[in-house]
């Protein structure tokens, strides 16, 4: 069993458990923690309450990650390959709903937008500061790929920054995302290689 | 770098680059200027001021001192009392040397300008408060200070949309100098890291560099044995921490490589090729 990979985010683990299951997990957890100790990563910690963003088409995360199990990658296709995660081109969106739910009311918002040959106007929602130099794509390396931590349940991983997407309709900041949330994993995580020199961020 | 960690490390910290530095060094970037090739055309200022969101502050600041030129072409000639074009103009482009034992840091209140683990001498603008203690203490005068908003007037629409966005744009109050070109440096590592590889020599251009029609400027990291700049270091017997006033003395063309202010030890991580005439 690759327990190991599991330990990523234990915090999040008890959260969705019910209290019975908890006693079970926290019997597997600590049985595992000897041998995975290395494979431990503290996430950060610190909750923020964001104002909503009005988006042009009310997106529902919860549909596609809770009920339809899409992985976050799929739409958010950059995030492993560049500094940003990217909003996924219209395109992308088409390529299933040509035919999935075409008689919903969003599902026909986003048609015409895409007849029209217009971009939907989304918001952003998670912004660091110009001043920030953060990439997507090296977080992702470490915490995912280099540890072998099982891609299809990255959204643990993003839950770090972005809060537990697949409970929000339209994407809520709920991680402060300042200077100190990110210094304090930086500093907890020190053994996986998170630099602490004020250059790697700053620019 | 709290008052605890300067208290408890005050001796480590100010080790000199013959001790090994005070850090873990991961890179330590320098570079090569060939004196003899530079034509002082002032290519590399112009692309300096492209790359880093240099603002331009118009002729009466200029005037005053207060340009803004990370890279700025200092003209010397060679003998004052001839006519021109006699004189013998000669140049030397003069940035930030990322000195090994650098005189500004220390005197930074709020540690905005420190050692960063690459050997190159750091510049937070959002720490910076202004003081500009570093400006004061620096021998080559390459700090520049934002005595105004310049980006206010610097960049008339639609010229904003060139500004390089991997740099900040400084406002009032905060000091700024050559950073070796930070982040080409970072982009270039953070290609490395997703490729599992070490960064090659030759990778990191900065624009000074890039924009030399003469190549005259040569980039890279002295920890590398088999980079250009290592090669070039040492074949002029040019080395970090060492003091070397007296290999001029040898009268040897061959070596023409020298550091300025080496005699101050501050261990500038730039290397002159020139060869020296007078005696210090
Ligand atoms: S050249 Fe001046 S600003 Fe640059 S590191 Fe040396 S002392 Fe500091
Ligand atoms: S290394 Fe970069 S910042 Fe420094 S002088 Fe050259 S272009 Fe300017």
């Amino acid at each position: 069993m690759a327990v190991k990979n599991r330990l990523i985010n234990p915090g999040a683990g008890f959260a969705r458990a019910g209290f019975a299951g908890m006693l079970f997990l926290a019997m597997l957890l600590v049985s595992s923690m000897a041998m995975a100790a290395k494979y431990d990563v503290v996430p950060p910690s610190g909750t923020h309450k964001g104002e909503d963003v009005p988006q042009p088409i009310e997106f529902p995360h919860n549909t596609h990650v809770k009920d339809n199990g899409i992985n976050c990658m799929y739409c958010h296709t950059y995030a492993r390959r560049s500094k940003v995660a990217g909003i996924p081109p219209t395109s992308k969106c088409m390529g299933c709903h040509k035919v999935i739910a075409t008689d919903k009311p969003r599902i026909q918002q986003l048609t015409k937008y895409w007849e029209d040959k217009e971009p939907p106007p989304w918001k952003k929602v998670h912004d660091v500061p110009d001043f920030v130099h953060f990439t997507h794509e090296k977080h992702l390396k470490t915490l995912v790929f280099d540890r072998e931590f099982p891609v299809e349940d990255v959204k643990e991983v993003c839950a770090f920054c972005h809060g537990e997407l697949e409970n929000m309709t339209v994407a809520n900041k709920v991680k402060p995302l300042n200077m100190g949330f990110c210094v304090n994993c930086h500093i907890k995580n020190k053994d996986l290689g998170a630099p602490g020199d004020c250059w790697k961020c700053h620019k | 770098m709290s008052l605890d960690n300067i208290l408890n490390h005050w001796s480590d910290y100010r080790k000199g680059s013959e001790e090994g530095g005070h850090h873990d060094y991961e890179h330590r970037w320098a570079m090569a200027i060939n004196l003899d090739l530079c034509i002082g055309c002032n290519a590399c200022s112009t692309a300096c001021y492209a790359e880093n969101n240099l603002a331009v502050v118009g002729k009466e600041r200029f005037e005053k001192g207060q340009a803004m030129h990370w890279m700025r072409i200092e003209r010397y000639w060679d003998q004052q009392e001839l006519e021109h074009p006699e004189q013998g103009a000669s140049f030397l482009p003069m940035m930030c040397q990322q000195c090994g034992a650098a005189t500004c840091e220390p005197v930074c209140p709020v540690a905005a300008t420190y050692h960063t683990p690459d050997g190159l001498n750091a510049q937070v603008y959002n720490r910076c408060i202004g003081s500009r203690y570093c400006s004061n203490n620096c021998p080559f005068r390459v700090r520049y200070f934002n005595f105004y908003s310049y980006y206010e007037s610097a960049w008339p629409e639609p010229m904003e949309q060139q500004l390089n966005p991997d740099i900040s744009v400084r406002d009032k109050g905060v000091m700024e100098k050559c950073t070796f070109c930070v982040q080409r440096i970072r982009t270039v590592k953070d290609k490395a890291f997703m490729e599992d590889r070490p960064v090659q020599d030759g990778e990191v251009v900065p624009a000074c560099a890039q924009a030399c029609p003469t190549s005259a400027i040569v980039f890279g990291d002295t920890m590398d044995e088999g980079s250009m700049v290592s090669k070039l270091w040492k074949k002029h017997q040019v080395e970090r921490g060492v003091y070397q006033k007296t290999r001029h003395a040898k009268k040897n063309a061959d070596l023409r490589g020298y550091r300025i202010f080496e005699d101050l030890n501050v261990d500038p991580s730039v290397m002159y090729l020139e060869r020296v005439r007078e005696d210090i």
